[in-house]
């Protein structure tokens, strides 16, 4: 009897969940009826104004969407839109966004899904099953666009959007992660690279917030000084999926030769550079987990936890401290990131790409500019501290407003900041490689006792081998 | 009487086969095709002949993981005598001793991934295992027990056998209620104290168990990869020191995109497993014969 | 006199040796028991922690002070934990199913029925016995991404695994155990061969199927190598897959990341505890002595 109802209940829960399965979510899809049309005929001597479509408006839309710059948007385009990591807390701004979208370009039906921790994965998965999104977001920090474009998989920008169109973004962000000097990215939300200062453990070293390092290269003698006097590690990451582009901020390295025949980082900049963090490791201030691993949230969670004295971030990610530890929240300080050896302070963090073999090219070219327009990235950052890559936003009273919470503490300065975001790393030929085989070699400087410049050397002779 | 021909046996066989075919046989020599190919899977692929071979050969950190996996098979043994012992202590009709099994079991029942990722917690900087450990004195500063590379290797394999020892036990157990009793009687007549008759009666009684279980084991940490992943992310360990086989191909194919290097390697990891694989068919067969 | 007195300090004796023995035996049991469920009593205390108790802290406080469900409501509000559960439990349940009845199928003849091309076939199938599964990952893949196109669906995780040899010998064995002249007999009574095989033989290896459900179910539960490869849309993760993505997803938060962990775990353990001795009759049934 007992083995009659066992099989019942397997049957019914295969079942069960086969129904279950079998129903896939829902894309969300957002389409709106036709707005009416106005069409201003002009005829001598009078101008009538005629409505073409039956259903008379109270207000009709008198001008043609100033948000829509694209032109020849096809008529009943679907496309596909992937963001990274803002679902669920940025939901109802992306599907106003969205909606504002269709106000400006009807017809267009915008399929719109969040991807996180997986977000690569998956993303080279679709392209290799050859159904990726047409637009996505792409991290530019991270040097995605460089990874997808380089392979001939995103839509090359500067000849297809007018000119017009490119000047509403700084140009120092239109101009990040060219390939053999193209662009493939619009510009999106940016951040400002701060420094969160953990006051509880940061004020035990005696030092005021005044005193924090405006260069990188002071930070080694704080995180001695921090472990000295209480015993904290610091909690600096190395970016192990983008070294080359960390070496050539902090330290002002320059990693290919001119003509691209051969790599450089073995250079005394770059040892110098290194040098830095394998003296860290050896002095043993840095925690070691978050110094490789490849998830920044390692590391925010270290920071979180309230074991750390700094953490390197940006002011929106204060909303998740805040979040996973209230008490910490009130001890919070802001201080601007130090700068690197080049001088430079940093560069974009977001981009939107069109897929190069998006069906409907204008459509997705138009919903990747409407993201990153002026008003969308407006009404982005009142809802979380993130700075738009148009001049135009700022000219709105809101960043102008004296900041109120810690997390507004970097809009005064935002606009300077975001205006000098500069790409100054070159195009590395076979990225991802040439990255594997640098990590190894930093992994053993800094570990495993093998000096910094032969590390150096060893990495550069390796990768050569790449290079034709 | 003449044998009629019928397709029944065929019938018979054809889901099995059919899925075999497609699954299992295409797939090998497909693997061996690309081995000798330049393949992003995104891209078709470029025929290159025994580069990838050579590249092989001269890879440090395919070598290095070659030998961790080697290292890995040192839990065999381990979950072999830890898995008896148990079998042994639960083997009695004790109160409450049902319980005891059903927990031992409990790691098995949850998953390599589940546990792991509770591991990976524990063993954090700030985790219970540091609290624990400082607050007991043992330590004076927390130890970043991850991020040693001479800890990586171990620290999976210990999840291996916690994994495995309930697993095993379950079978070791079976196998001793299977020892007739006269056996362990006969023992003690002949003077044997409790060690010595497990000695000589259960250990040679369990040696099918002990064959199969060790075949199986084997197999199991040769291919190792969920453990090294939940432990240590895509970063494999620092200085690679929690790289197997299998993770080093996973990487190569799958984070890399290079389907060609992995296929090399792929076709290396057959060799490795082919002793252990013909052995365990050789037991499959031999237990035919016993029948 | 002086003997009944000598047995019953031995009897007294040997009783004490005995309570001594299983003092010391449940103590090493216990021990072990500890190790063992530490991990799991910690997460399950973690995960019912508030923002305001100290996961990490010395000395270490186990016991939430101030128990909350949020974390839960929090997990299962951002990830669909219970569609990770439901689309395991069709995948391992249909693996399970379709692979017992594929194999057992095709052992049957190789063990009972004489026809041509039976040596060469087991003997190929032995010869494919020795490919590692890693090895098949690429070209799957290729085969669900391009070729049949079932990548990301939930079909992607099933059809490998429809037929596994190892099955396929395991139940010869079951079937050599079979008396022909059962079969024969039946084959006399002019019944079709798999009337035979319903109605006789599979009642008679029915242990040997239960060993079989059971290894292909615990492996199928774990699996997570392949599935993390074929099924990138959240809602289509099998529970393994949806654990590391929940990980991923919650990696600043412990809590969240215990609460997921239990919710995956204490239903499995439930069914386990269900269906111990079914489990543990047919788990053993897989090496016989």
């Amino acid at each position: 009897m007992r083995t009659k109802l066992f099989t019942l209940f397997l049957l019914v829960s295969v079942l069960i969940s086969g129904c279950v399965t079998a129903t896939t979510q829902a894309p969300i899809a957002t389409a709106i009826p036709p707005t009416p049309q106005t069409i201003v005929v002009t005829s001598v001597p009078q101008t009538i104004v005629e409505t073409v479509i039956s259903e008379v408006l109270v207000t009709p839309t008198p001008l043609p969407n100033p948000e829509a710059v694209i032109q020849s948007v096809e008529p009943d385009a679907v496309i596909g839109f992937w963001t990274f990591w803002l679902s669920p807390t940025f939901d109802q701004y992306i599907k106003d966004t969205i909606a504002r979208f269709n106000e400006a370009y009807p017809g267009v039906t915008v399929n719109w899904e969040d991807h996180q921790a997986t977000f690569q994965d998956d993303l080279k998965a679709s392209f290799a099953a050859g159904n990726a999104p047409d637009v996505i977001n792409l991290s530019v920090s991270e040097g995605w666009v460089s990874d997808y474009a380089s392979q001939g998989l995103l839509m090359p920008l500067d000849d297809k959007v007018p000119q017009s169109v490119k000047d509403l973004y700084f140009p120092g962000l239109w101009n990040e992660q060219l390939i053999n000097g193209v662009n493939f990215q619009f510009p999106w939300y940016q951040g400002i690279n701060v420094y969160l200062i953990n006051h509880q453990v940061y004020d035990q070293t005696g030092l005021t917030i005044d005193d924090f390092p405006k260069n990188w290269t002071d930070l080694p003698a704080l995180c001695a000084t921090i472990k000295e006097k209480t015993g904290t590690l610091c909690d600096i990451r190395l970016t192990v999926n983008d070294l080359i582009s960390q070496m050539v901020y902090e330290g002002n390295v320059k990693p290919i030769s001119e003509d691209g025949t051969s790599f450089t980082f073995d250079s005394a900049d770059a040892v110098a550079w290194l040098q830095q963090y394998v003296d860290m490791v050896k002095a043993g201030t840095v925690d070691k987990t978050v110094l490789v691993t490849d998830q920044d949230r390692v590391g925010l969670d270290l920071f979180t936890t309230g074991k750390a004295a700094f953490y390197a971030t940006g002011p929106n990610l204060i909303r998740e401290v805040r979040k996973n530890n209230p008490g910490l929240y009130g001890y919070l300080g802001v201080v601007p990131a130090p700068v690197g050896k080049s001088g430079v302070i940093g560069k974009g963090l977001m981009g939107i790409s069109v897929n190069a073999q998006t069906k409907f090219p204008n459509a997705s070219l138009a919903l990747a500019q409407f993201f990153t327009n002026p008003k969308s990235m407006l009404e982005f950052s009142k809802i979380v501290a993130i700075y738009p890559s148009t001049p135009d936003s700022y000219a709105d009273p809101f960043f102008s407003a004296a900041p109120v919470a810690i997390e507004d503490s970097a809009k005064p300065f935002a606009e300077d900041a975001v205006s000098k975001y500069a790409d100054i790393v070159p195009t590395i030929p076979h990225k991802a490689d040439v990255n594997a085989i640098l990590l190894r070699h930093v992994q053993d400087a800094l570990f495993n006792n093998v000096p910094a410049q032969q590390a150096l050397t060893d990495a550069v002779t390796e990768a050569n081998q790449l290079l034709p | 009487m003449t044998k009629k021909f019928s397709l029944t046996p065929y019938l018979f066989l054809t889901p099995a086969l059919v899925a075999i075919a497609i699954f299992v046989v295409y797939p090998i020599f497909a693997v061996f095709y690309y081995s000798f190919t330049d393949y992003s899977i995104v891209t078709p692929p470029v025929w290159i002949g025994l580069k990838n071979y050579s590249w092989l050969i001269h890879d440090t950190i395919f070598w290095r993981s070659l030998a961790h996996s080697f290292v890995y098979l040192l839990v065999t043994p381990i979950l072999i005598v830890l898995s008896i012992i148990l079998a042994i202590v639960v083997n009695r009709k004790l109160p409450g001793i049902q319980a005891f099994r059903a927990l031992f079991f409990i790691p098995v029942i949850s998953g390599s991934i589940a546990v792991g990722i509770a591991w990976r917690l524990m063993l954090d900087t700030n985790g219970i295992i540091n609290a624990i450990l400082l607050s007991l004195g043992i330590l004076k500063e927390p130890m970043q027990w991850l991020a040693e590379p001479a800890l990586t290797l171990p620290f999976c394999m210990a999840l291996t056998i916690w994994l495995g020892v309930g697993y095993y036990m379950m079978i070791f157990l079976a196998g001793l209620q299977n020892i007739p009793e006269e056996l362990y009687d006969a023992a003690m007549l002949d003077g044997c104290n409790s060690w010595q008759k497990h000695w000589h009666v259960s250990i040679p009684g369990l040696r099918p168990q002990i064959t199969f279980v060790a075949v199986i084991s084997s197999l199991a940490a040769l291919q190792v990869f969920n453990e090294v992943f939940t432990l240590t992310g895509s970063l494999g360990g620092i200085l690679q020191s929690g790289y197997t086989v299998v993770f080093y191909l996973w990487q190569q194919a799958f984070r890399l995109s290079h389907a060609g290097k992995a296929s090399a390697i792929a076709m290396a990891l057959l060799v490795i497993t082919l002793a252990f694989s013909i052995t365990n068919i050789r037991l499959l067969e031999r237990g035919t014969e016993t029948d | 006199m002086m003997n009944q007195t000598i047995v019953k300090d031995d009897h007294s004796r040997v009783v004490l040796q005995k309570t001594t023995q299983n003092f010391f035996l449940y103590i090493i049991l216990s021990c072990v028991a500890i190790v063992t469920v530490f991990p799991f009593l910690w997460v399950f205390f973690t995960s019912f922690k508030g923002p305001t108790d100290a996961v990490y802290s010395v000395p270490p406080q186990l016991i939430p002070h101030d128990p909350t469900f949020e974390n839960y409501l929090r997990v299962w509000e951002l990830l669909p934990v219970g569609r990770f559960f439901t689309n395991s439990i069709f995948v391992t349940l249909s693996v399970v199913v379709l692979n017992t009845l594929f194999t057992s199928l095709a052992a049957y003849p190789l063990a009972k029925m004489k026809f041509r091309g039976s040596n060469t076939i087991f003997y190929l199938l032995l010869v494919t016995y020795i490919i590692p599964p890693a090895l098949t990952a690429i070209p799957s893949y290729i085969l669900a991404v391009r070729v049949f196109h079932y990548y990301d669906h939930i079909q992607a995780a099933i059809l490998p695994y429809l037929a596994t040899v190892f099955n396929i010998f395991l139940l010869r064995q079951a079937y050599k155990g079979v008396p022909d002249d059962l079969i024969d007999a039946g084959r006399v009574d002019g019944a079709s061969e798999l009337r035979i095989w319903w109605d006789i033989v599979v009642p008679i290896i029915r242990p040997s199927l239960a060993t079989v459900a059971i290894i292909t179910f615990v492996e199928q539960w774990n699996n997570f190598f392949w599935p993390s490869l074929v099924l990138p849309t959240m809602t289509n993760k099998t529970l393994q897959v949806g654990l590391v993505a929940l990980q991923g997803a919650f990696l600043n938060d412990s809590r969240g990341i215990a609460a997921g962990v239990v919710m995956t775990v204490v239903p499995m353990i439930i069914f386990f505890l269900l269906l111990q001795k079914q489990f543990i009759r047919g788990l053993t049934g897989a090496v016989k002595g």
